[in-house]
This record gives structure tokens, sequence and C-alpha cells, in this order.
């Protein structure tokens, strides 16, 4: 692993992108957010806790994805990622470095949530472990959905509709800002497809807002371990 | 020493973009010239290890590309065609992260860096945004990119296209800073002429002849271009103008009339080749 490269990105295209461009972090926190305040107001307070714990999952999800974007944008338009192909870098430290960057954006955003959590005594040091697992395995995953996907486009304009569907499908479809009880069991398993799914499952059991489900613990397991596989071969990187 | 052996890159719907039988290319900086769709930057990116070839194989400095990339890549830099900054990071801080993914040290990209930028005439600019910086600095910085990272045999594919006159001269004289082997692809021929001591031309993903300027004018030796709208025998036919070869002591004839008379360069032999005589 080539830690300097990736730390090189992350201090580059992460923070002193921010000073640059702080409208980046207003943006990747505004659905999240706007969600938030929709639960509490169409739910009068009542389902807050699944989307504070909730919104935190999806908003992690959502950073995973982000790179899609600009993976495909350094790809086709700037063809910047030929020049790092013959660098010897690897593709899983290109990856990696792209997600630290967005990680470094997604910083307040996390500590936003953090507080809300506080304010509604959502957090003990037990809970708080998992929910860290949980994120660290649902960057990975979602990390290698967007690099599989930008790797799969050959348009540039397309990425954009195509992030546009992949997020919805990953951050708001699945029981990110609602009981996941609401809907079908069937259904659940279906979307659980989205790894944000089994993760907002997890959460709202260990966080004690819904019975714990412990299936899932085993469908994260595995989706973490089928994407990682999946990158590993699908990510466009020398090309055929 | 760059060394082709029998390599072929055929893309889906069996469309061959490059068929070559056996072929060396020389150190030194050196152009390979060719129209569009003629093969140059399918064997760059080959040789560059972007991408695998259907068959065959290359060496550089008796290294597999194919087999041994990884070796080939310590050794080698690309700067892909219409290769673009990323506009908000600053010259330095993208030659820096360039050369951290080579394995420079923090401290060893940070010498370098500068180095490169103060070499190719950056460095005043290192901190500015490169969204800021005009086209021929653009390249320029990803001449530097090459020039810091101590390659041995750099790829530079078509570092000027798109640029206007002046900050053309001004990549070049970037190129002219860089100390490894360098294999330059242009379809300006006097990009060729100015830069290269020794031409490539490839055509239809092939070569088709080499040699320094002069050898390869050698057919076209002691003869003129005439270039008129009207018609003319014996002559080839680009857009709306006829073109024809003439010796030079054939000139008196065409002085005086509504006839443009050219020195020949590099670019006849192109039109020779590619187009069909009208006669």
């Amino acid at each position: 692993m080539n830690l300097k490269f990736i730390l090189t990105m992350a201090w580059y295209y992460g923070i002193k992108t921010i000073v640059r461009g702080p409208s980046y972090i207003i943006a990747s926190l505004s659905t999240p957010l706007t969600l938030l305040f929709l639960v509490f107001v169409l739910s009068h307070g009542a389902l807050v806790k699944f989307a504070v714990v909730g919104g935190l999952i999806a908003f992690v999800g959502s950073v995973g994805l982000s790179g899609a974007g600009d993976s495909a944008f350094f790809r086709l338009q700037l063809r910047i990622q030929d020049l790092y192909v013959s660098s010897n870098i690897k593709p899983f430290d290109y990856m990696i470095a792209f997600t630290l960057s967005y990680l470094v954006f997604a910083i307040p955003g996390i500590v936003l949530y953090v507080y809300l959590g506080e304010l509604y005594h959502l957090f003990n040091l037990y809970d708080s472990l998992v929910m860290i697992l949980l994120m660290v395995s649902l960057i990975m995953t979602t990390t290698s959905i967007s690099f599989m996907i930008s790797g799969s486009i050959r348009h540039l304009r397309n990425i954009w509709g195509i992030t546009g569907i992949i997020t919805i499908l990953t951050s708001i479809l699945p029981p990110t800002f609602y009981p996941y009880y609401y809907v079908p069991r069937n259904f659940l398993y279906i979307i659980a497809l989205s790894p944000t799914t089994p993760a907002a499952v997890i959460a709202q059991g260990v966080f004690g807002l819904s019975p714990m489900m412990n299936s899932m613990v085993y469908i994260m397991i595995f989706e973490t371990a089928i994407y990682l596989i999946l990158a590993r071969f699908l990510v466009r990187w020398r090309e055929n | 020493m760059i060394t082709i052996s029998g390599l072929n890159k055929i893309y889906n719907k069996n469309k061959i973009a490059l068929n070559i039988e056996n072929q060396d290319i020389d150190n030194g900086i050196v152009s390979i010239i060719g129209q569009n769709g003629a093969g140059k930057t399918t064997l760059l990116r080959i040789l560059s290890t972007q991408l695998k070839a259907t068959s065959g194989d290359a060496f550089i400095d008796n290294i597999s590309v194919m087999k041994e990339y990884n070796k080939i890549r310590k050794k080698t830099v690309s700067i892909p065609q219409e290769a673009a900054p990323i506009g908000i990071l600053t010259s330095y801080e993208q030659v820096y992260m360039y050369l951290t993914a080579r394995g420079f040290s923090f401290h060893s990209a940070r010498e370098e860096a500068n180095r490169a930028l103060k070499e190719v005439g950056l460095y005043n600019v290192r901190n500015r945004p490169t969204d800021e910086l005009s086209g021929g600095m653009k390249r320029k910085m990803f001449v530097a990119m090459a020039l810091a990272s101590n390659a041995d045999t750099i790829f530079l594919d078509e570092p000027t296209t798109g640029l206007d006159p002046l900050s053309r001269m001004e990549v070049w004289s970037a190129i002219k800073e860089l100390t490894g082997n360098t294999i330059l692809t242009t379809h300006y021929m006097e990009e060729a002429e100015e830069l290269s001591r020794k031409i490539y031309m490839m055509d239809s993903g092939n070569f088709i002849g080499s040699g320094t300027i002069d050898e390869l004018l050698l057919p076209l030796k002691g003869r003129i271009r005439i270039e008129s709208r009207e018609k003319m025998d014996n002559s080839y036919h680009i857009g709306n103008l006829y073109m024809k070869y003439v010796d030079s002591k054939d000139l008196p004839d065409y002085e005086n009339k509504y006839y443009s008379i050219k020195k020949v360069t590099i670019e006849d032999l192109f039109i020779i080749r590619g187009v069909n005589l009208e006669s």
C-alpha cells in the first residue's frame, strides 16, 4: 500500500480543496439533513432517532458513492487515471486515496450527526464502536460500488444520472430514515443488496430502536467481502 | 532502446488498431508521426502499460511490456493525450502528488517538484490553481511531472495538440529539458522536425518508414510543391486544393501565375502516400 500517495491525495484533494470550494461540504450534507428535517416534521419527532442513526449511515454511504463522479471525470475527461496507471500505483491505493479525500469532506457532517446523537442520548461506548465498524465496512463497499460504476461508464454525461439513481437506491430507499420493520421482509432482503440496508438494520438493533436482526450481520459481512472482490476484478485499470 | 515484436491490438468488431511485425525505436528524443487513427496513441498506451496488446510483445531495455509491467512502470513516464490538470489544485500539488504515487519520499517529492517546475518555467505560478493557468502552462505542468520523475523513458502523446503557436513553443522548450529517452507522438510535422533527431512514420497501425528528416525527404529531393485551386494534371486533391510535385528547375513555369509554391516537408510524404493521384 502506498500510504504516502493516499495521505497526499487526501491532504490536497480533501483538506486543501475545502478551503478553495467549501460548497461541497454543504452539498453533501444537504440531502440527509433535509430528510432528517422532513422525518422530524412528518412523524412529529417520533422517528427522529431513526433518522439520526440512519442519516449517519446514509451520509457515509453517499460519501463512498460520490467518488464515482470524480473518478469517471478523472478517467474520461482529464485522462489523469492513465497517468496514474502507468505510475505503478495500485488501483486499490487509488480507490482508497479518493475515498479518504471524500471522508475529509464528510468530517463536519459526521461530527454534526454525532452531536445530534448525543442530544438524543443515543450513543454509548459499545454502540459507538459498532457504529464505527459499520461505517468502515460501508465506506469500503460503497467505494467499491462507485469505482465499478465509474469504470463501466463510456460517456461522462451518464455518470451524473447513474450516481443519482444509485444514491437514491443506497441511501434513501433502504430503511435509513424509518424503522426497517415498516417494509415487508421479502422486500427488505431485496433492498439488502444495497450495503446501507444491513448497516441501517444493524444500527437500529444495536441502538435499541428496533429488534436486532442477526441475519443482517451475516449479510453485511458477506456483502463487504463480495463487493471488495468484485471491485478487485471489475475496476477498470490497465485496459484490455 | 525499444524493441517491438509482433505487436497486435484488435478492438471489438475486429478493428485492427495495431499490427507491427518487428520494429526498433532508438534512444534519444524521437517522434512518431502519423495521421489520426494511424495507431500512435495505441502504441504508446501499450508501451506505457496502460493498455494490453492482443498479441505480441515489446521490450524496453529488454524488459517485457506485457509480462513485467511493474518494472516498466518504474522506468517510464507517460503523459496521456489531452491530459488536463485537476483545476482546483496547483501545479506544485499535482507534480508532488504524482511523485508520491511513483514512490518518492515526501522530501524528495518536494525537492524534485520544485526543481522541475523551475526548469519548465512554472515556479513563479506553482501555487496558483491550474484553472488559472494558460493552456501552454497546463501542458508544461505535465512535462514537469515527467522531468521530476527522473524516468529513463518518457512517452508524450501529442503534447501540444490544441495549443496556440506561442504556447507550443513554450512546451517545446520544456520538452528540450527532458534528459531521458523521449518518444513523442505528434501530427504536427514541424514539431517532429523541431524536437527529434529521428522520426518514425506510422500509417494504418504499422510503421512505414523511419530516419532523419533528410533521409525521409530523400524521395522528394530537388522537388517543390505546387498548389492551386484549379485542377492540375497528375495532382493530389485535398479539400479544394490540388497539389503536385515538380522539379525545382521547372519553377519558372509556375512563377507569376495563380500558383502557390511550397518547400517540401514530411507532411508531403503523407500526401503522396495517403491521397490518390488524379490524372
